[in-house]
């Protein structure tokens, strides 16, 4: 990946090996419908790329800014909602009301930023978490419009036609959907605003001292994943058929995406899509290994907590890391520290947080690799 | 688990995956439960999906207990067709998206011959989508709100006498019929926002309003309300004269509990669904004297199934079969009178037989014959029952009637 | 117009119900007083302590007010060690961020563990007392939500005098507002973070068991309390255990008083419409602001 993101790994990872895994991974993709066993592995297949989609969304918020949104499944849902209440109650054809819900929810997503992002740090959890909190209130309340609490029943687009079909369809539609999220993310990732918004990840004090635009700059990138969870979440209610609002506006949506996109690495381009797959398929195996209890609630708490205090930058760099260190040994010593690291380990600690014990576990790969943030308000 | 689950999707064109790609797949399909066939010694899977934990639960263990019942008793009778019976039960955690993968699941990956319904009308429309658009039969045992006829569904039917609007038909006679000076002049609704409970309440609430007897109040609350103080306080402050529960279970109960607290005394009181549960009494501190419900199903019917249900039921579990367990066995009763009379029992061309038969003809179960319109929908009407006297007997109508009604109640 | 009687049962209702809610709110902001984190898992804990409770009455057939003996000490426990072995570890630089990301997963860990050790079926305290009430100028007030309420007074008091009249709170006081000074002076600042998260806890300790009290509960049920409580303690300035306390009685009865006209489900939109308006307009919140840092 040619980028600010993470330049070593760039240059190790030769360009046309890069190619070929990416086009390996294309290839499994779109021939998978062709091989899945049955329609259940076709629909389980639509479910994950959902998921692929929706975690690669997060990541332009989470990504770019470290701005953590547990609130992104009420995004989804509301993507959802709108484009069946279109076609429903406005008689939209689907695609249209899809193409609307998105610009609907890209528009709901402005007011939301605009409270959520100018304080820093937990006020914009809060808010992301309230956000599903509301949306579940309004969905269950306002019954004359969403159905209430029985639900939303969405209109088939192409009806009459056979359930595995109709699976196969939406695996490809979701597949393109995926391919152009992981585009419009890799170009900002090379752009001068995704430059700007990694400044901000890395220290927004000085980047905005340095005159980047912060609050306009998160802005416009939670608006523009925003509009991508939107499209994910209409296109999965087009695909499904029937929006519970307990369901579509779910905070452990959210926590499944931000724990794909933490697991598989927040500053890669397919760190969620690897990270959706891992966590997407393990939750089907599981459900249908060991049937549907309430243990997968706790085991992703538990993988979360274990991910936040171990690995917050993701498993795979970390293993990724631990492999370079055995492949590398001497490029330890030429350490390259950030200023922020510097910062942290200079940094006197907050009141209780024990800190002599918690020498800089990371590995000296990424040279800029930002531990700097935010701190409360 | 390939060979035989690549009947709707031939898997020979595209073998060529990659590693990954294979693993995936490996992983989430690694794990058959291979269901029947159709070969004549294989046991006929039936696959159901059930709530069986979550807002659900305790309507949903019921409904299973009802169906294994229904199995054991078939299958110590001989089976189907010569086959054992063999139930493969879901968790859907009273979920709509989730039982929609499970019945995906059994359809698609499981490939069981029958599929029957889930627990709560909620869930049932979803359920029987997938059912439909996979050409399967559905019969199911708790789809009684309207809407559930009206998705243009062909091979949904549901077992049991009468919808939810209709349950209280013979309550909303009887009070009509009263002379009007005592007759209850004004009613306090209040109902959850669900399917079924909301329209066995809104059901009495049209027959009511069309006979002149005013609402004061109509509260929906949605499913997972814990609080019910503020419209306990909003049915006491109206003085209503009569107080009607669009219930489930726990939210009748919290309800009632409320209503008891602020110590208002309706002349009479209606509740669905929780009054007929047994732990119900328990649950509100004994105080039931006078709660009336509708129901689709009493013990003593005399019809000659019902009879044999209720013996072996109580043989199986140790008490006897509730309202949940009968609408489940009877579920069972007309899956198997449809296997029977076409002589099969599959995925593919024998699902339109077993459609085609239940459409044209009457089913003898636990709870009476049933015969269903076009939609699906039965023919029929619910008793009421009250609690006099410290147990719960039928009081409507009187031609089944175990006791009088007790009209006004007395206070709880 | 709803008649002066029902108004004055829910101002009554409202009041109640504040009261846990300040109870509640005073947990949330010692934790983000002491250390900047927002304790996402304080609701998940109230849950926990609710079916404590329950458990001890329906299993063991103590009164639910006894199961406290066991919970406050045992919260007081978790607290400390939440603090000391889990966040403590957190980067200082990301903290804010990550605390919240890992009390959200203690929070959906304990719901998974709850709903597998009880099932996701509503459960309810069937208590002797529970349709009792008593009368106070025309309006009915549940004996359990008196007691409820009662509990949730004490609790406030104590943890009032905990922090204004004891050592403790005087070292614990000293190091939310200076913690290089209060160090200086010789206080052991990183094992008073730890019993301040403990006192935190306990509050959930004896929330939970005035919530259990009177009201069904799931595994679920604590996403329910954590949206109005945040909308509280940053409505209250975030911090400042007076100001939560006062946004906690005053939103408690405007939610009252909204269910009227309303219903239930929308009444509750009066809290995150509060939240909103508060970061956009004033994100200092209305009741703490610059009194952010002291008692």
């Amino acid at each position: 990946m040619p980028s600010a993101s993470d330049p070593t790994r760039a240059h190790r990872l030769g360009g046309p090996l890069r190619a070929v895994a990416i086009l390996a991974l294309a290839a499994a993709v779109l021939s998978f419908p062709s091989w899945a066993p049955n329609p259940y592995i076709l629909s389980a297949g639509v479910v994950v790329l959902n998921y692929a989609v929706l975690s690669t969304s997060w990541n332009f918020v989470g990504g770019f800014t470290g701005y953590i949104s547990l609130g992104h499944g009420a995004l989804a849902g509301l993507g959802g909602y709108a484009t069946g209440l279109l076609v429903v109650r406005a008689g939209l054809p689907s695609f249209v009301a899809l193409a609307a819900a998105t610009l609907l929810v890209a528009a709901v997503a402005v007011p939301i930023g605009y409270a959520a992002l100018r304080v820093r740090g937990a006020s914009f959890v809060i808010v992301s978490i309230a956000l599903v909190l509301i949306l579940l209130l309004v969905a269950q309340s306002w019954a004359s419009l969403t159905g209430g609490s029985r639900g939303l029943v969405v209109p088939r687009p192409f009806p009459g036609l056979l359930r595995p079909e109709h699976h196969r369809i939406f695996f490809y539609l979701f597949a393109a959907l995926l391919a152009l999220a992981l585009l419009v993310w890799w170009l900002v990732d090379r752009s001068r605003f995704g430059l700007g918004l990694k400044a901000i990840r890395e220290d927004e004090d000085k980047a905005e001292s340095l005159g980047t635009p912060t609050f306009a700059y998160k802005l416009v990138v939670f608006v523009v994943s925003a509009g991508f969870t939107g499209l994910a979440g209409g296109l999965y209610a087009l695909w499904f058929g029937d929006l519970d609002p307990v369901f579509q506006f779910s905070i452990l949506t959210g926590s499944y995406l931000v724990l794909m996109a933490l697991l598989g690495g927040v500053r890669q381009l397919f760190g969620p899509l690897v990270g959706a797959l891992v966590v997407g398929v393990g939750l089907e195996y599981f459900k249908v290994e060991f049937g549907n209890t309430p243990l997968h609630l706790a085991a992703t708490g538990l993988l979360l907590a274990l991910v936040v205090l171990f690995m917050p930058d993701g498993v795979l760099p970390a293993v990724g890391a631990l492999a370079d260190r055995f492949l590398r040994p001497a490029q330890s010593s030429i350490r390259e520290v950030t200023a922020a690291e510097l910062r942290e380990q200079r940094d006197t600690a907050p009141p209780g947080a024990d800190r002599a014990a918690d020498p800089p576990t990371e590995l000296p790969v990424g040279a800029v690799d930002g531990r700097s943030g935010k701190e409360g308000p | 688990m390939t060979s035989r689950a690549t009947r709707t999707s031939r898997a020979t064109r595209g073998r060529r995956a990659t590693a990954l790609g294979a693993a995936v797949a490996l992983l989430l399909a690694g794990c058959g439960d291979d269901g029947g066939s159709g070969s004549s010694d294989d046991p006929i899977v039936v696959g159901i999906s059930l709530p069986l934990t979550g807002d659900f639960s305790e309507p949903g263990k019921g409904v299973q207990r009802g169906y294994e019942a229904w199995a054991k008793i078939t299958n110590d009778k001989g089976g189907l067709l010569g086959r054992q019976v063999e139930l493969k039960i879901l968790d859907d955690q009273s979920n709509a998206d989730r039982v929609v993968a499970d019945y995906e699941q059994l359809i698609g990956k499981d490939n069981v011959d029958i599929v029957v319904g889930p627990f709560s009308t909620r869930l049932v429309v979803p359920a029987a989508r997938v059912a439909e658009e996979y050409g399967m039969l559905f019969v199911e045992p708790a789809g009684a709100a309207k809407e559930v006829f009206t998705q243009g569904f062909k091979n949904l039917f549901y077992a049991a006498p009468a919808v939810a609007d209709d349950h209280y038909n013979h309550l909303a006679e009887y009070l009509l019929a009263l002379p009007p000076g005592q007759r209850p002049t004004t009613v306090a609704y209040a109902a959850m926002d669900d399917p079924f409970a909301q329209g066995t309440a809104y059901g009495l609430k049209a027959k009511l309003e069309a006979g002149g007897v005013r609402t004061v109040v109509d509260e929906v609350y949605p499913p997972n309300t814990t609080d019910f103080s503020t419209i306990a306080a909003k049915i006491a402050a109206s003085r209503a004269d009569m107080v009607v529960g669009g219930s489930q279970y726990q939210d009748g109960v919290n309800l009632i509990v409320a209503l008891q607290q602020l110590r208002y005394q309706p002349k009479l009181a209606a509740f669905s669904t929780a009054p007929t549960s047994p732990e119900f009494a328990a649950a509100i501190g004994n105080k039931t004297e006078g709660i009336l419900a509708p129901t689709g199903y009493t013990q003593k019917a005399p019809y000659p199934s019902n009879v044999e249900f209720v013996e072996k039921y109580t043989a199986q579990f140790g008490s006897p079969p509730e309202e949940d367990e009968a609408n489940a066995y009877t579920t069972g009763q007309v899956v198997a009178a449809a296997v029977t009379a076409a002589g099969c029992a599959e995925q593919g061309e024998c699902q339109q037989k077993l459609v085609d038969w239940i459409r044209g003809n009457k089913v003898e179960t636990v709870v009476g014959p049933l015969t269903w319109d076009a939609t699906g929908k039965p023919q029929g009407a619910h008793m009421i029952q009250q609690w006099v006297g410290g147990q719960i007997q039928i009081v409507l109508p009187t031609e089944a009637k175990e006791v009088d009604i007790v009209y006004p109640k007395p206070a709880w | 117009m709803p008649s002066g009687a029902l108004l004055f049962q829910s101002v009554i209702l409202g009041l109640l119900l504040g009261g846990l809610y300040a109870l509640l709110a005073a947990g949330l902001t010692l934790y983000f007083g002491i250390m900047r984190v927002v304790m996402i898992a304080h609701s998940a804990f109230l849950i926990l302590a609710a079916y404590l409770a329950w458990w001890s009455h329906a299993r063991l057939g103590v009164d639910p007010l006894l199961s406290m003996v066991v919970t406050i000490p045992l919260f007081f426990g978790l607290g400390v060690l939440l603090q000391r072995l889990l966040l403590a570890r957190l980067r200082p630089v990301t903290l804010t961020m990550m605390s919240v990301l890992l009390t959200f997963a203690i929070a959906v860990l304990i719901e998974g563990l709850l709903g597998y050790a009880f099932t996701g079926t509503q459960r309810r305290i069937q208590l002797g007392y529970g349709s009792a009430s008593i009368g106070l100028f025309g309006a009915r007030i549940a004996v359990v939500k008196l007691i409820a309420f009662g509990l949730a007074a004490v609790a406030l008091l104590t943890l009032y005098l905990l922090l204004k009249r004891t050592r403790f709170g005087w070292a614990l006081r000293a190091t939310i507002q200076h913690p290089d000074a209060a160090r200086l002076i010789g206080i052991d600042t990183d094992r008073i973070a730890g019993f301040g998260f403990g006192v935190g806890l306990a509050t959930a300790a004896v929330g939970g068991t005035a919530l259990a009290l009177d009201t069904t509960i799931y595994p679920s049920l604590h996403w329910h309390w954590i949206g109005p409580l945040m909308a509280i303690i940053v409505v209250g300035g975030l911090g400042s255990v007076p100001g939560a306390a006062v946004a906690a009685m005053l939103l408690g009865l405007v939610q009252s008083l909204l269910q009227i006209p309303l219903g239930t489900t929308w009444a509750q939109t009066v809290f995150y419409l509060a939240l909103f308006a508060t970061l956009a307009f004033r994100p200092q919140g209305f009741f703490g602001g610059r009194l952010a840092q002291r008692f």
